[in-house]
């Protein structure tokens, strides 16, 4: 019994060889492209990817950032590949989180016992998220409306739904560029002073753990993978396919609103919604990109946001300007590594970055085509 | 403002708004009726309307600037075609994979060229116009037209138009008839692109003549919305991008009028995104797609 | 023998990239003006050895000589230059297109953005067409043609390209009795007019009646080459499978026992808004297989459906053990005991990227058995499970971990069977069983079938394989365009009488 156990761990861990191998070469033709894009603008590569590592993980106070930035990516991630596994493509997670903020601060409305008050505020944002997400889901299931494009009419809906929000009924009197603040009860405990890290981050691996084990340990996830690799088959084996859509779409809009809520209750120190919605964008589109990455499995997002949260964090340290073009180049890579400078490069790359990797992960069996080109070149 | 004269402003205002919508769902509808399925549109407009600027200022012209775009266009779509058509690649990702990217590179870009986070206005700039009775229009507004009128013709009407058709139904049978299923296909893709380059050039150094890094403000998927609607039909794509501009050019009406909007301006802004899926809900279903949409070829 | 060749193949063969090897060393003699038979069951290699001659594949190793000169095939398109062009088994044609621009695709007669002339074409192909006796309705859209017109459209495009030799893949299967009358006399025209043909069938009664020599084929190498006048079906049976004889028919002796599914005045839609069934009544009784035959389209697949609740019943009732199964989808029938074995094992019986285990539960997911307290599966038991699974029904596989997509056919489909027969059904329905199986496979189906009758299950059963139905069956209904044209015990039909009935012909 354990000879077979173990046989089967080998199996298994093989198996993720070659998607691990992909994943990295992807990274690295991401960071290679954005390299390019540097040096066309006359931006030292290295100083930035020093910086970049630096800012990342450099220190606690760097890696409690990581940690924090990667907290609402793992549960945007989820809501795209719980749409996977179920065979749509649900890219709506960006309107789902600004609602899910809206709701979060709503909570702050009332007046609840800490503890309490919190899994108020994270409810609601879950409730909202789902209902934002059923338009979608009736669509599909009633009129065949393909998903990608009620969910990106959905976000825009959503983008001015909350400005509107933000700015009237949830403003702040005080200081009219943001939400009110949330109320103390209903935070998370911050989990290393002064630094943005809270205990959201458990709420977000918990929710990925518990994904995982929703969709490899009981039947109706079972349904989910059977729908998502063949509807057909699952038609005849009894599965209901119009439910499995509904239900992914319902748990993606839960995952993506509880996302939007980490950034309010879950983000010192501002506890509240900016008016730009600055704090909330992009959460959604990232998450794809980290679902990719991580292979579109819950576990594996984890690790992918975390790489994402350091690309994110570490920016702040490339931001910073480089060292003085007039010092040898050693000092200079001295400064960087030392801190005392960046790189100059605007946070912006990251977006680029991050879509040159997508687009290596694309490719389908790159490790192969790459693995074949160097054979070749050796054998001549 | 007398009625007529609102009138008028409206229609030229739904004209202009119609053209990117309008080019890039035309393009769209030879791409996907060779059997692509590209959601990096969004994307590319974006790309195109940044590239765009920078090509009209070096060159100081406005067809620099469009030629510029419609390159950046073709560029794209030549990269969806290596990955997704020679490659095999899953076009979905491919898709999401621009979208992200343009997001990251504009926002750099501007950064970059013209040292300012959000927005770049061109200066002195006076694109062409075409006077007519009901406006001053840009020439790409009978453009689009000509353009629908022109891709309906070739899918309909001309013998490569018969092997696009062939092979976004049954690529197989392109292949036994001694053609190139890729050839065709990449062919459709770069036609899209350089319309959607257009059409991202026409926002930037036509339209609104500044660039911002959200210049594109869903207007891609708006264009798959039409193309979604209209099955495929040049034509209808073409209605629906007016009835798409239409709505935008509403929403800006309702939301510049004196004495402010009759609802405050964040619901009006929805108008454009409501209307788009309330239209592809009614009308989805009677709609038949290739059969081969979406899946790359492979010989046996 | 080799000079009077139009085509000689020598040493040909293929490994496919993912190892399998095909075909290994095959020599194939084609003469002018010939009908040669290239006979094999599934898997022998006919339809490799085909497109490697036709072009589509590139062979491995071998040469291909026509007119005696040396030939290599980039593609489809230089075979068919040189006159060599191949009828697919399943149509390569474009659907919502018409019949001449099918024909015409890829030979338009003009540049890329010129005008899609089809006057001139017209003229042609309708000469071709009275000069063949072939004949379709042009301008009429291939999807509402029927399959033997689709199969004239196809033929039509390589006569307009001036094919000399024209390569069919299993041209029958999917015509009725007459429509093969028709593509005999086609094809015995083409003869006359000096064409050679290749005909490609595992059908040994086609095979002798329309061809000159006969090539056969088993795993991969030529098993024997004889002359038509020489055949007999027994020798070509034997060179087929290497075994003598054909298995004798089992019938079974026992009386049967209560009436377990009983259909009465059924009615089915089809997908295009006709009937697929149309009044079907009948009853399988237990320790019965009910065996329907049938060319394919004539509304089993829509029956199968039906009974199985993945298509709506329009009129009529179904009963299981007397209780009523209307409005029931699949997982309410199997609880009442009904099992069903799909035709298309990969597309509908399996999901390919789940493992055997995974598959094995398929439709059984949220029995409690596999469950514990928190609802969860256990999967100890269920790989428990499937090894008794895997060792009951003899399914090759390296583990139950493997995808299922890494198994053979045949090993697939014992999976599908094994597991619908695992529901321990009272009642199972089961079509095209031993589609795409080697002999081994087939046997083994076919007589755990039989075992199971004898268990005293109810069997439905739907196959194209004549041979299939009659070697099985304890009673046989004949289905042409959604009605039973037969009803009988088995032994009271003979093949003659049952081809006429699937042709929609009454016998006298």
């Amino acid at each position: 019994m354990t000879q077979q156990k173990r046989s089967r761990v080998r199996e298994y861990l093989s198996g993720m060889a070659r998607p691990l191998g992909e994943t990295a070469l992807a990274i690295a033709i991401g960071l290679v492209g954005g390299a390019v894009i540097m040096l066309i603008w006359k931006y030292d590569p290295l100083h930035a990817y020093i910086a970049l590592f630096k800012g990342a993980f450099g220190g606690v106070d760097e890696i409690a950032s990581t940690l924090s930035m990667a907290t609402p990516l793992i549960l945007t991630a989820l809501t795209f590949l719980i749409g996977v596994k179920a065979g749509l493509f649900i890219i709506g997670a960006e309107g789902q989180v600004y609602l899910g903020t809206v709701g979060a601060v709503a909570a702050s409305l009332f007046v609840l016992p800490p503890g309490v008050h919190l899994l108020v505020a994270l409810l609601f944002s879950m409730v909202v998220g789902a209902l934002w997400s059923l338009p979608v889901a009736i669509l599909k299931v009633t009129r065949g409306v393909h998903e990608v494009i009620s969910c990106i009419m959905m976000n825009w809906i959503a983008v001015w739904l909350t400005r509107y929000m933000v700015n009237y009924p949830l403003v702040d009197p005080a200081r009219s560029e943001k939400t009110i603040t949330v109320a103390p009860t209903s935070r998370f405990p911050i989990l290393i002073p002064r630094t943005e890290l809270t205990l959201a981050i458990a709420v977000s691996i918990v929710a990925a753990i518990v994904i995982y084990y929703f969709l490899w340990h009981t039947s109706l996830g079972y349904q989910f993978r059977a729908v998502g690799l063949n509807p057909e088959a699952s038609r005849y084996a009894g599965i209901n396919q119009l439910r499995i859509i509904i239900l992914s779409l319902v748990m993606g809009g839960m995952t993506a609103g509880l996302a939007g809520a980490t950034q309010v209750v879950g983000r010192p120190p501002t506890w509240a919604l900016y008016g730009t919605l600055a704090n909330i964008m992009n959460l959604g589109f990232n998450g794809l990109a980290v679902a990719m990455i991580g292979r579109t499995h819950p576990i594996g997002s984890i690790f992918a946001a975390i790489f994402f949260g350091g690309l994110y964090t570490g920016a702040r340290q490339m931001q910073v300007p480089g060292p003085s073009p007039s010092l040898p180049y050693i000092e200079q890579l001295g400064e960087v590594v030392r801190g005392t400078a960046g790189a100059g490069v605007t946070i912006e790359l990251i977006g680029a970055v991050q879509g040159v990797i997508v687009l290596a992960v694309a490719v389908p069996g790159a490790l192969d085509m790459l693995r074949k080109y160097l054979r070749r070149r050796r054998g001549r | 403002m007398s009625f007529v004269a609102q009138a008028i402003t409206l229609a030229t205002s739904s004209l202009h708004a119609m053209v990117p919508l309008s080019l890039t769902a035309t393009g769209e509808t030879f791409n996907e009726k060779a059997g692509s399925f590209n959601i990096g549109l969004e994307g590319t407009l974006l790309l195109s309307a940044f590239t765009a600027v920078i090509g009209a200022e070096a060159t100081g012209s406005y067809f620099g600037g469009l030629i510029v775009g419609m390159l950046t266009g073709m560029l794209i779509s030549l990269v969806f075609a290596v990955i997704a058509i020679y490659w095999k690649g899953d076009q979905m990702i491919i898709g999401i994979g621009v979208n992200l990217f343009a997001l990251g590179f504009v926002a750099f870009g501007l950064i970059a060229v013209w040292k300012t986070p959000g927005h770049h206005g061109l200066a002195n700039w006076y694109p062409p116009r075409i006077p007519t009775p009901i406006g001053a229009l840009s020439p790409l507004v009978p453009f689009a037209v000509v353009m629908a009128i022109i891709t309906y013709l070739l899918v309909n009407k001309t013998v490569f138009g018969l092997r696009v058709k062939a092979s976004g139904e049954n690529p197989e049978s392109v292949d036994v008839a001694g053609l190139s299923v890729e050839r065709i296909r990449l062919v459709s893709a770069l036609f899209g692109g350089a319309l959607a380059g257009i059409a991202g050039a026409y926002l930037s150094i036509d339209w609104l003549s500044f660039v911002t890094k959200e210049i594109s403000a869903g207007r891609g998927f708006i264009s798959l919305a039409c193309v979604v609607f209209s099955g495929l039909d040049p034509l209808l794509a073409f209605g629906g991008a007016f009835l798409f501009g239409f709505s935008e050019a509403f929403a800006i009406f309702l939301a510049s009028m004196p004495g402010g909007p009759p609802i405050p301006y964040f619901f009006v802004y929805m108008i454009p995104y409501i209307v788009s899926l309330v239209v592809v809900t009614g009308v989805i279903g009677r709609r038949r797609f290739p059969a081969a949409l979406g899946t790359p070829y492979r010989r046996e | 023998m080799e000079a009077a060749s139009a085509v000689a193949m020598k040493g040909i063969e293929k490994i496919y990239p993912d190892g399998t090897q095909a075909l290994r060393g095959v020599d194939f003699f084609l003469e002018k003006g010939q009908i040669h038979g290239l006979l094999g069951e599934n898997g022998a290699g006919k339809t490799t050895l085909a497109k490697i001659l036709s072009g589509l594949l590139p062979l491995t190793a071998g040469e291909i000589h026509l007119n005696g000169r040396r030939v290599r095939f980039a593609g489809p398109w230089e075979a068919l230059r040189k006159g060599i062009g191949m009828v697919h088994q399943h149509f390569a044609l474009v659907r919502p297109l018409t019949a001449i621009q099918n024909i015409l695709l890829g030979q338009e007669g003009g540049g890329p953005l010129s005008r899609l002339e089809v006057k001139d074409a017209e003229k042609q192909v309708t000469e071709i067409m009275k000069q063949s006796g072939l004949n379709v309705p042009l301008d009429v859209r291939v999807e509402l043609l029927p399959i033997g017109v689709q199969q004239r459209v196809e033929i039509l495009k390589l006569l307009y390209r001036r094919a000399a030799i024209l390569i069919l893949d299993e041209p029958t299967s999917a015509l009725t009795p007459v429509e093969v009358d028709a593509l005999f006399e086609m094809l015995r025209q083409f003869k006359r007019e000096g064409k050679t043909v290749v005909f490609i069938t595992h059908k040994l009664r086609e095979v002798m009646d329309i061809t000159d020599k006969i090539t056969v084929l088993r795993q991969g190498k030529v098993a024997g080459v004889l002359s038509t006048a020489e055949a007999t079906p027994e020798k070509l049976a034997e060179l087929m499978v290497g075994m003598k004889s054909l298995p004798a028919e089992t019938r079974s002796e026992k009386p049967f026992g209560k009436t377990v599914l009983s259909v009465d005045g059924l009615r089915v839609r089809n997908d295009i808004g006709g009937f697929a069934a149309k009044d079907l009544t009948f009853q399988v009784r237990s320790g019965e297989i009910f065996g329907i035959a049938g060319v394919e389209g004539n509304g089993q697949t829509e029956l199968m459906q039906a009974l199985a609740g993945v298509r709506k019943i329009d009129k009529g009732k179904v009963t299981i053990d007397g209780k009523d199964t209307a409005g029931l989808g699949p997982r309410e029938l199997f609880k009442m005991g009904l099992a069903f074995v799909p035709e298309d094992r990969r597309r509908l019986g399996l999901v390919m990227d789940f493992s055997v285990a995974e598959n094995s539960i398929l439709g059984m997911e949220d029995e409690r058995k596999y469950l514990g307290r928190l609802r969860q599966l256990l999967w100890g038991k269920i790989f428990e499970y499937t090894r008794r699974l895997i060792q009951r029904f003899g399914i090759l596989t390296p583990s139950e971990t493997t995808p299922a997509k890494y198994l053979s056919g045949g090993n697939q489909q014992k999976l599908v069977v094994g597991r619908e027969l695992n529901k321990e059904p009272s009642i199972l329905l089961v079509a095209q069983p031993t589609r795409g199986l080697d002999v081994a496979a087939t046997h083994f189906i076919r007589d755990l079938l039989i075992k199971m009758r004898d268990e005293g299950k109810a069997i439905l059963l739907v196959s194209a394989d004549l041979d299939e139905v009659m070697q099985i069956s304890d009673t046989i209904a004949v289905i042409y365009q959604g009605t039973f044209m037969r009803v009988a015990p088995a032994r009271e039909l003979d093949r003659r009488t049952i081809g006429l009935l699937m042709g929609g012909v009454m016998p006298t």
